[in-house]
């Protein structure tokens, strides 16, 4: 359930009314808003950290809101993008619709439209920030094992016995069995599947575009 | 260019090579004449034979005029073109039966029945045709006929030809078979008697008459030219009946004939090419006309996007306002003060919405499209005292430099407040977003040689962004207008309608400059040349 305290949209217009009447729905449903006149405004502001989304007119002064949002992507933004324009143009929201965006409204549009497509940008940013957390939390506890606990951690994840650890690693039986403990409880796994699950979330946690 | 819509021979003024020709046709003649004068009694006998080549020269120059001016009443239904196109061919018709019937032509058809008959057709052609032409000065400054279908006119047309024909046939029948009844014209085959005096003098009466007429309310290249042709009849009969003393066939005579054939010519050959001089004229204007609609079209499709747009704005901001409102209204806690505000901007958009329906409605009422003297300063200050709660809420400090002396310009003075007002109102917004410098409106107005009055409104805003100048005037480029909504295009075209520019320029430190010239009103402008 999304906790409305906890969720962020940030608004870029450059029509004044606009900013003001959408700031004020979306803070009406319990976001936490932010409206900004330009893309400039909005580099340079510091944004809570928070599942958040951002609605972006696509026809803007200087660089189009299409422009913007591919740059800042390439940039490493991640926020989930809802495109509200005042001009119906059907090439443009094929484009953008293409470049990732969650939806592409042309005003007037039903605002339970404008609120829904937030909802689902919020929720995707939601989901991602908590894998990302999560996947840092791993990474956390990766780095705090020792060298040969981490080396005996990637061979029990691909299914090997302990003796054939220990015949690899030209170790003792035993001593395998030890490292494997501490990995084990370091990695807070209760199970060989879990650690199996976890040793591929960090192995696939490569930089998102 | 042919926009002042006077492009027919009856109603294009004469240029001012043409009336240097035309004095240049009468003076020769005068000096030809004179110089045959004393050579005028010298008779040249048997040159009867040339008398049908003068005819048919007479009849072809005649008949092509009458066609000529025939066209011309179809297509301006004027009773005066046609009376006299009427006059043309009733001579050129009769010069016929005069030449053939003339002594020694034709002897063997014998056709000069008791000497008289080509007297009396000469007298006829001599009187009807500058009777015509009077009728065509009376008649000529009346009003056109009302608009007839294309084969009313025609029928027209044929009726008049074939009354002339008709007419002739008539007169020929009286001259050939009856003419017993007429005055005796002619007392030998060569020398004129008694009467014919009354027909030299009662026509050169009526050449006169027609040639004051025409002068006294001469406007086009068909007037002139038809006082050019009554100055050369006058001539010739002053040849004819008086230096050569009536008698036929001297120098005197020929004389006469000559000269009025070669002016006759004359006159032709200038109004055939002023003819097609006019319709090269107008099928270049044609075309041009056709661009500009299209122009006008491309225009006006920008122009309803750019309005629809434009309206489209505040509605869907009412729409989210009002939806907030209700969402703010329906929580656990209503918060009324929310809701309140979300109203109050219900209120503005709608305000703004109809102040965009307001701007479309004055920029294509009637009354706006009247253009009178106006006086720029004098509009700035009306645009001024409107906007002015806009402009101190703003904080923004006006600065003028308003020449005192400016020159009038010719154009509508709602456009133009319009203009100022949009400009005015983008550089408020344009400011809004400074802080920590001045925010400084500065006015301006002057004259620029040598016929033109620049105005320019800067702001200490944010600037054109490094923006390429003329993208602010494209009809999707987002603006920031709010008030009159109207954007910039509309204030370009407004310009640009009234024959000036407008563009836009950075201004330093800060901001954008918006400059427009408008042509003085000793120059005035002509809608079609801007298209």
């Amino acid at each position: 359930m999304m906790s409305p305290e906890q969720s962020a949209v940030f608004i870029i217009d450059d029509d004044a009314s606009v900013r003001e009447s959408l700031y004020s729905l979306f803070r009406s449903v319990g976001h936490l808003t932010q409206a900004f006149s330009s893309p400039r405004e909005f580099r340079v502001a510091n944004l809570p950290d928070m599942p958040g989304c951002l609605v972006l007119d696509v026809r803007l002064p200087g660089q189009s809101g299409l422009e913007f949002q591919r740059e800042a992507a390439r940039s490493g933004m991640l926020l989930p993008v809802v495109f509200i324009t005042g001009h119906g143009d059907v090439p443009m929201s094929v484009a953008a619709m293409k470049s990732g965006a969650i939806e592409f409204l042309t005003k007037p549009f039903r605002d339970q439209d404008l609120l829904d497509a937030v909802h689902r940008g919020v929720e995707i940013d939601r989901k991602r920030r908590a894998e990302a957390a999560l996947v840092q939390e791993l990474r956390n506890r990766f780095n705090s094992m020792t060298a040969r606990e981490q080396e005996v951690m990637a061979l029990v994840a691909n299914g090997q016995l302990n003796k054939q650890i220990a015949a690899e690693l030209s170790l003792s039986e035993v001593t395998v069995k030890v490292h494997r403990g501490h990995m084990m409880r370091k990695m807070q796994a209760r199970s060989v599947p879990e650690l199996v699950r976890m040793a591929d979330r960090l192995a696939g946690d490569t930089p998102r575009s | 260019m042919l926009s002042d819509g006077l492009f027919l021979l009856s109603e294009l003024p004469p240029s001012p090579e043409q009336k240097r020709l035309a004095i240049g046709v009468v003076l020769a003649l005068l000096l030809a004449s004179a110089i045959t004068a004393p050579f005028a009694r010298i008779q040249l006998t048997n040159t009867e034979a040339m008398l049908p080549a003068y005819a048919a020269a007479v009849l072809v120059n005649e008949l092509i005029t009458s066609a000529l001016l025939l066209a011309l009443f179809s297509v301006q239904r004027s009773r005066a073109v046609l009376a006299l196109a009427i006059g043309y061919l009733f001579s050129g018709l009769m010069v016929v039966p005069w030449s053939l019937s003339f002594p020694g032509v034709l002897p063997a058809a014998d056709l000069d029945a008791g000497l008289q008959s080509t007297a009396l057709v000469a007298a006829l052609r001599r009187i009807v045709f500058p009777l015509l032409v009077v009728v065509y000065a009376l008649l000529k400054d009346r009003p056109a006929v009302a608009m007839k279908s294309q084969r009313s006119m025609r029928q027209t047309v044929l009726v008049s030809v074939a009354g002339v024909v008709f007419v002739v046939g008539s007169f020929l029948w009286l001259i050939f078979v009856n003419h017993e009844v007429l005055p005796r014209l002619m007392a030998d085959k060569s020398i004129a008697s008694g009467p014919w005096w009354y027909v030299a003098w009662a026509s050169m009466i009526l050449y006169v008459a027609g040639m004051l007429l025409l002068w006294r309310s001469r406007r086009s290249v068909l007037d002139l030219w038809l006082i050019v042709v009554l100055c050369t009849l006058f001539i010739e009969i002053v040849l004819l009946s008086f230096i050569s003393a009536g008698i036929r066939l001297n120098v005197g005579w020929w004389a006469g004939r000559i000269f009025g054939l070669i002016s006759t010519s004359m006159v032709l050959i200038v109004l055939l090419s002023e003819t097609t001089a006019l319709y090269g004229r107008l099928a270049r204007s044609v075309s041009a006309e056709r661009r500009a609609r299209e122009n006008r079209l491309t225009a006006m499709e920008a122009l309803s996007a750019s309005i629809a747009h434009e309206i489209s704005q505040p509605l869907a901001s009412m729409v989210t306002n009002a939806d907030a409102g209700l969402r703010w209204m329906a929580k656990a806690n209503p918060d009324l003060e929310e809701a309140t505000a979300a109203l109050k901007r219900i209120v503005r958009d709608g305000h703004r919405a109809g102040g965009v329906v307001e701007g479309i409605r004055t920029m294509f009422k009637k009354g706006a499209q009247e253009r009178a003297p106006v006086n720029m300063n004098q509009i700035i200050g009306q645009a001024l005292s409107h906007a002015q709660n806009e402009v101190q809420l703003a904080h923004v400090s006006v600065r003028l430099d308003l020449d005192e002396r400016l020159p009038t310009v010719i154009g509508s003075s709602v456009q133009l407040r319009q203009v100022i007002a949009n400009l005015v109102s983008n550089a408020v917004d344009a400011m809004q977003a400074v802080l920590g410098r001045a925010r400084v409106l500065h006015i301006s107005s002057g004259r620029e040689e040598p016929s033109r009055i620049l105005v320019s409104v800067a702001d200490s805003g944010t600037g054109l962004d490094s923006l390429p100048p003329d993208r602010i005037f494209e009809p999707f480029f987002s603006t920031k207008a709010e008030g009159m909504g109207m954007g910039l295009m509309f204030c370009r075209s407004i310009v640009e309608a009234h024959g000036g520019q407008l563009w836009v320029t950075e201004n330093h430190p800060h901001g954008a400059n918006f400059l427009f010239t408008l042509p003085t009103s000793d120059v005035q402008t002509s809608p079609g040349s801007t298209a």
